[in-house]
């Protein structure tokens, strides 16, 4: 693998770089303490020594809303809604924030390949970049290292003054070519980014306490503080369940058929006509929801479809920790199964 | 895990076709039949058990299971309960109108797979809808199957729907029908009781039965207690679910029970399948 290395004062001429190949998205700041994937305009805004973005790259390939037809009442045609193509070039996307992405791929072919998905994220290039875990991320635990290249084209690891620059592939190669603030690597020694939060079993353990989680208390538990709001499932990075709806505009002649974000926490979710539902308590959906992301796919795929980012956890609006759920299920299976005392205190409900 | 996608041909998954109402027929206060004709008459193609995306542009998109056996030709039949917005607009549909159809979707009854076999079909309420279309399908290929032995079971007599055929089949020698009611009116001469009371009477050569069962979630628990205390084998019943599915193509995740997606592993499943399912019934 090809490495160079690039002075933090030419970031600004690389990205102009960049933008010169394709629209280059990238990390900006938000607010006062977030972080947001953008559209790079002004390359002197973005920012690469971020936490997490409240949502992932996900967002460009299965955007939060998109029209899938157009319709007309007046004469029952409809037409399919237009997907640009374009070359996107996204900068400054964490390792784990990557292994989404494959992950969609996977979900998005599996079956039947959905086109609109395709046609998005056909073209797509990825510069990866370094993280220093917070108190959120735990992607170690589902194996998943800060500087796991896997997915990329070009990865930026961090250091103090700049980054080293590493060609994963052909892709990246053509990418930096004809860039001259590239320097001959320096010899850096590699950032050990130590994670603060991990999961009590590694990824490689964890389909044993999935199967005996069902009957867990875990899920009655984290229920009572549960509100359902769905916020987990939005800023998921490998969420992708969606609603359709049919919209009309002022004209009530014509109108939109869209697709949208939809989460398996909202109530709504499993109800079918006629009223049942069939996903009605908290437990239930908290208990669904977690399954999805260790369980359902997994034991088809093998990997957790997990990539802990922390965001789950990090925007829960009622405090809940998916790690501490995963920790109490080994818990629970250590306790019940393998006959040892529960050694973590339990989700507590008084705590928040 | 990495796919190479620009190697997978993707396709159009969310388009419907545009199909015709060509007749219409109210059942009872709250089902109506209609047939629909897919352009150039083309056929379905679909199994017994499977379902269609009806699509209303305005009010969305409903699965409804197909009604007609796929021995007909050049048109297919739904039967559908107004329910909800989409049902309710769709039943002031009249002949001539057009609707979008998407699918067949899901599995249906495995029939190549229950040749030379005894079928008994259980099919309550509406459940007896997509079951018309595997007993339309043992007729018109009578001499491939054993015994058909049908039992339907609804809230009263005014809620059985396909009357002409029901006394076809009621005449038919070559049929053995049973029908019960919940609650009678003080015309009815049948049955009253729930389905299972029909259960116990049956003499059923075993293992070579194989059992459809379509009904109401709250029927499934008893039917199954019935039909195990004939000693019907598990892997000889066949169950269909009712799931919210949106899209039909296992994305969108409405339909999903444990690893499974009712659209493209269900709406039937045999029995053992089903039993590992924990929401499922």
């Amino acid at each position: 693998m090809k490495k160079y290395r690039l002075n933090k004062k030419h970031l600004p001429s690389f990205i102009d770089h960049l933008k010169g190949q394709g629209t280059v998205f990238a990390p900006h700041k938000k607010g006062d303490a977030s972080f947001s994937f953008g559209k790079v305009e002004d390359p002197n805004s973005v920012i690469l020594n971020y936490n997490r973005t409240l949502n992932s790259v996900k967002k460009y390939f299965l955007p939060p809303r998109e029209q899938l037809l157009s319709f007309s009442k007046e004469d029952n045609s409809f037409q399919k809604g237009l997907i640009e193509e374009e070359k996107k070039i996204f900068l400054g996307v964490h390792s784990y924030d990557m292994k989404a992405v494959l992950k969609l791929d996977y979900n998005f072919t599996q079956g039947n390949p959905e086109e609109n998905y395709l046609l998005r994220r056909e073209n797509s290039f990825f510069i990866g970049v370094s993280f220093n875990p917070d108190e959120f991320h735990f992607s170690q635990s589902v194996g998943i290292p800060v500087n796991d290249t896997d997915g990329f084209d070009v990865y930026l690891e961090q250091n103090t003054d700049g980054y080293t620059v590493k060609i994963i592939n052909d892709k990246g190669e053509k990418l930096i070519g004809g860039y001259n603030e590239l320097s001959k690597a320096k010899d850096t020694s590699s950032n050990h980014a130590k994670f603060q939060n991990k999961l009590k079993y590694n990824y490689i353990r964890l389909p044993e306490v999935f199967e005996h989680s069902w009957n867990a208390e875990v899920w009655e538990e984290v229920a009572k503080n549960c509100v359902g709001c769905g916020t987990c499932n939005l800023v998921c990075p490998t969420c992708y369940c969606f609603d359709v709806e049919d919209n009309f505009d002022l004209s009530l002649q014509s109108g939109t058929r869209d697709r949208s974000w939809d989460g398996c926490m909202l109530n709504s979710f499993a109800v079918v006509a006629g009223g049942e539902n069939f996903r009605e308590t908290l437990a239930e959906r908290q208990r669904h929801r977690i399954h999805r992301k260790f369980k359902y796919i997994s034991d088809i795929t093998g990997e957790p479809w997990c990539v802990a980012c922390g965001r789950c956890t990090a925007y829960c609006t009622a405090g809940i920790s998916i790690v501490e759920i995963v920790n109490q299920l080994c818990d629970e299976y250590e306790h019940k199964y393998l006959n040892r005392p529960m050694e973590q205190p339990r989700l507590n409900a008084e705590r928040l | 895990m990495s796919i190479a996608i620009s190697e997978v041909k993707s396709q159009e998954l969310y388009c419907p076709e545009i199909a015709e109402i060509t007749a219409v027929k109210r059942f009872t206060e709250k089902e109506k039949w209609f047939e629909i004709k897919l352009p150039n008459s083309r056929s379905l193609g679909h199994l017994p058990g499977q379902f269609v995306q009806v699509s209303l542009f305005g009010a969305g998109e409903a699965p409804i299971s197909v009604t007609s056996s796929p021995t007909k030709k050049g048109s297919f039949e739904l039967c559908v309960r107004e329910v909800g917005m989409l049902t309710k607009l769709l039943h002031k549909l009249e002949v001539g109108s057009t609707i979008g159809i998407r699918g067949p979707f899901g599995t249906g009854f495995d029939v190549e797979n229950f040749k030379g076999k005894d079928i008994l079909i259980v099919g309550g309420g509406i459940g007896i809808v997509p079951l018309r279309s595997l007993i339309n399908y043992v007729i018109d290929n009578r001499k491939d199957y054993g015994r058909l032995i049908i039992l339907y079971g609804a809230k009263n007599p005014n809620e059985l729907l396909f009357p002409d055929e029901l006394k076809q089949w009621e005449k038919s020698k070559d049929i053995e029908y049973h029908v019960t009611v919940d609650q009678g009116t003080p015309e009815w001469q049948g049955n009253t009781g729930v389905i299972t009371t029909l259960i116990p009477g049956l003499n059923l050569d075993l293992p070579n039965t194989i059992t459809a069962v379509v009904g109401p979630p709250i029927m499934y628990k008893f039917v199954l207690m019935s039909l195990n205390t004939k000693q019907i084998p598990e892997e000889n019943i066949y169950l269909s679910l009712e799931r919210r599915m949106k899209c039909g193509v296992g994305k969108c995740g409405h339909c999903q029970i444990n690893h499974s997606y009712v659209c493209q592993d269900g709406p039937v499943y045999n029995y053992p399948e089903l039993k590992k399912l924990q929401e499922a019934i």
